[in-house]
């Protein structure tokens, strides 16, 4: 009977449910895409590092994987050491540099010279890319190239260094295509290729370097206690687990979570104005029949719970609403962001877990209920004789 | 024992900030099947004698027995529950609830008092029926006539079987056929036991009722029995 009322009493007002409903429900959008945002990021980015399946990263002393072009001098004597160690199920040296790119030998004319980013790896373990098309590096001679990139399986491309200021002619290979892939960590204005790690290395006159290496923990071994051991045991690098990255990032982008929390506080603030607002003047026009209600008998309690019920329907309405429109509005921020520079296209800054749903319809209703108790109360306390006396002629 | 019983009850009101003495030492005793019609003219407290015989509002001094009980004892929940349970209340603007249709809405009371949605149902159907709008169960107010909603109010007043029912002018906003039903009822009801006090301004409705009594300036100006 209370949510009848609730409903039929709601659409007996249109103008005015279609006015609350519709600003809550823009505030519910906000909400929804703050909480978003909040979580999204850094959600994106650990599944992104802990996806590829290595637990730990090892990086020249001071610095993150690709935080800067400093490199792991000696890394084969370095990865052999670290591979000896306890704990240790494999270690896969990279070695990430900008490199020359000629046209493709069968490739589309437009296709110039490029610089392109290479990654060197060991395709016995490798945690950077999914082969999306041919099969994975087998020699030293071959080539995988994105699958946004104009050459296909079978091409030939000829790679050499990129000579920096002052020194010599650097040395230049060609290399047949052996398959596409989509590569984890690549920005959406990247179009990387990936090869075996001593060729690039040939290639960059750099034969000993690598600028980092993805270790994989064995099953029994903690990855945050190997970190730690192995730090001690080799000082002049950074070891760091994957947990630690991710902490780590999540601190440089707390202010993403400080701006969604701003944000996400005004978008309520708005709902229980808006709500306490609507509430107020709906319950207002009805102090008589509220009256007269009291007057034949209609506790207290049951003036305040219809009115909450009433509420919340029209929050949980509004609300419904809003986490639709502000999915929308989510993917089509998605779309402008994902352009970011340097970023990689895998990562999403809006993304909704059920969780966050939840929190966001239960922050909403007891924001909404919690705005409406105040009106509901003193329509409840109203002096019912004086109220009659006003209403009746 | 009477139903209700006033004794020396006083009730002063403040508008705008000027004292306005509603009730002055007024007393009545209404019985079981009376039928009582308070006349007068307006602002003489023939409302606030109403609402004061039915707990809807507390005397400054004075007592209200109703059923044996003095009704200055009870708290708001416990006095809520007397009016739910012992007093049908009818307004002269009807205080119907638009949304709710004429059967949902007698069926308020019911619902109040704890009753199953099929029983209450039964019994609100009953009353549209008794009050001669069976025929009207899924109409609301707005598709109904002055009349017929005010009859639809005296169903809901009379929903949980009161001992005592209270009107305040409800022939007021109503034609003289229309107003010819209301009476016709009151009388029945007045028959079967119910004791009923009136405020009206209504000549017919008060000729009809076993005692009139007369209000000005706040007491009792002499007893006409019929």
């Amino acid at each position: 009977m209370i949510l009848r009322t609730a409903v039929r009493e709601l659409r007996a007002h249109p103008g005015r449910t279609a006015f609350a409903v519709a600003g809550v429900a823009v505030a519910s959008a906000m909400l929804l895409d703050m909480l978003m945002l909040a979580g999204g990021l850094q959600a994106s980015f650990r599944g992104l590092l802990s996806g590829a399946g290595f637990e730990l990263r090892v990086s020249p002393a001071g610095t993150l994987p690709l935080d800067t072009d400093a490199t792991l001098q000696n890394a084969v004597v370095l990865a052999d050491a670290i591979r000896a160690e306890p704990g240790v199920a494999a270690v896969s040296p990279v070695l990430a540099l900008n490199i020359r790119m000629e046209q493709p030998s069968a490739a589309a004319a437009d296709s110039g010279d490029a610089i392109v980013f290479a990654l060197g790896v060991d395709p016995a373990a490798q945690g950077l890319y999914r082969i999306a098309d041919g099969r994975d590096l087998e020699a030293p001679s071959e080539i995988l190239v994105d699958v946004r990139s104009p050459a296909g399986v079978g091409d030939t491309i000829r790679l050499s260094g990129v000579r920096s200021f002052g020194s010599a002619a650097s040395a230049s290979s060609e290399l047949i295509v052996v398959g596409t892939a989509e590569f984890i960590y690549s920005s959406a204005s990247e179009v990387p290729v990936a090869l075996d790690i001593g060729a690039l290395r040939q290639l960059a006159s750099r034969p000993a370097e690598a600028s980092f290496f993805m270790l994989d923990a064995a099953p029994e071994a903690d990855p945050d206690e190997l970190a730690q051991r192995l730090g001690v045991a080799f000082p002049s690098v950074e070891i760091v687990s994957i947990r630690e990255i991710v902490r780590r990032a999540e601190e440089r982008l707390s202010y993403f979570q400080q701006l969604a929390f701003i944000l996400g506080s005004v978008s309520l603030v708005v709902t229980a104005l808006l709500v306490g607002t609507i509430m107020a003047v709906s319950i207002n026009d009805r102090y008589g029949i509220i009256a007269a209600l009291r007057a034949i008998g209609v506790s207290r309690r049951s003036i305040i719970v219809t009115l909450l019920v009433e509420t919340f329907v029209l929050v949980i309405l509004a609300g419904s609403i809003g986490l639709a429109l502000g999915s929308l509005t989510a993917r089509y921020l998605e779309g402008i962001l994902s352009d970011f520079p340097g970023l990689p296209a895998a990562i999403r800054f809006f993304v909704l877990e059920p969780r966050q749903l939840w929190l966001a319809i239960s922050a909403l209703a007891t924001v909404g209920i919690a705005a409406a108790l105040i009106p509901a109360y003193r329509a409840s306390t109203l002096p019912i004789a004086t109220t009659l006396h006003r209403e009746e002629p | 024992m009477p139903v209700v019983q006033a004794i020396d009850v006083e009730r002063t009101y403040e508008m705008q900030g000027v004292p306005i003495h509603a009730l002055r030492g007024v007393s009545l005793d209404v019985g079981e099947g009376e039928f009582v019609a308070l006349v007068g003219p307006s602002g003489s407290g023939k409302s606030t004698l109403l609402h004061v015989l039915g707990g809807v509002d507390v005397p400054d001094a004075g007592t209200v027995v109703a059923d044996g009980t003095d009704l200055s004892t009870l708290g708001d929940r416990e006095l809520t529950r007397h009016r739910l349970e012992h007093v049908g209340l009818v307004f002269q603007r009807f205080h119907l609830l638009p949304m709710l249709t004429a059967t949902e809405n007698v069926e308020i009371p019911l619902a109040e008092i704890g009753l199953s949605r099929a029983d209450r149902r039964q019994r609100a159907r009953d009353l549209l029926d008794r009050v001669g709008l069976g025929d009207r169960l899924k109409h609301r107010p707005g598709e109904l006539s002055g009349g017929q909603r005010q009859r639809v109010a005296i169903a809901r007043a009379l929903a949980n079987r009161p001992s005592l029912l209270l009107a305040d002018e409800p022939t007021g906003e109503l034609d003289g056929e229309t107003s010819r039903g209301i009476l016709e009822l009151f009388e029945s009801l007045a028959g079967s036991g119910t004791a009923i006090v009136v405020a009206t301004h209504d000549l017919k409705l008060a000729a009809a009722a076993g005692r009139q009594m007369k209000m000005v300036d706040g007491r009792f100006n002499g007893v006409e029995l019929q």
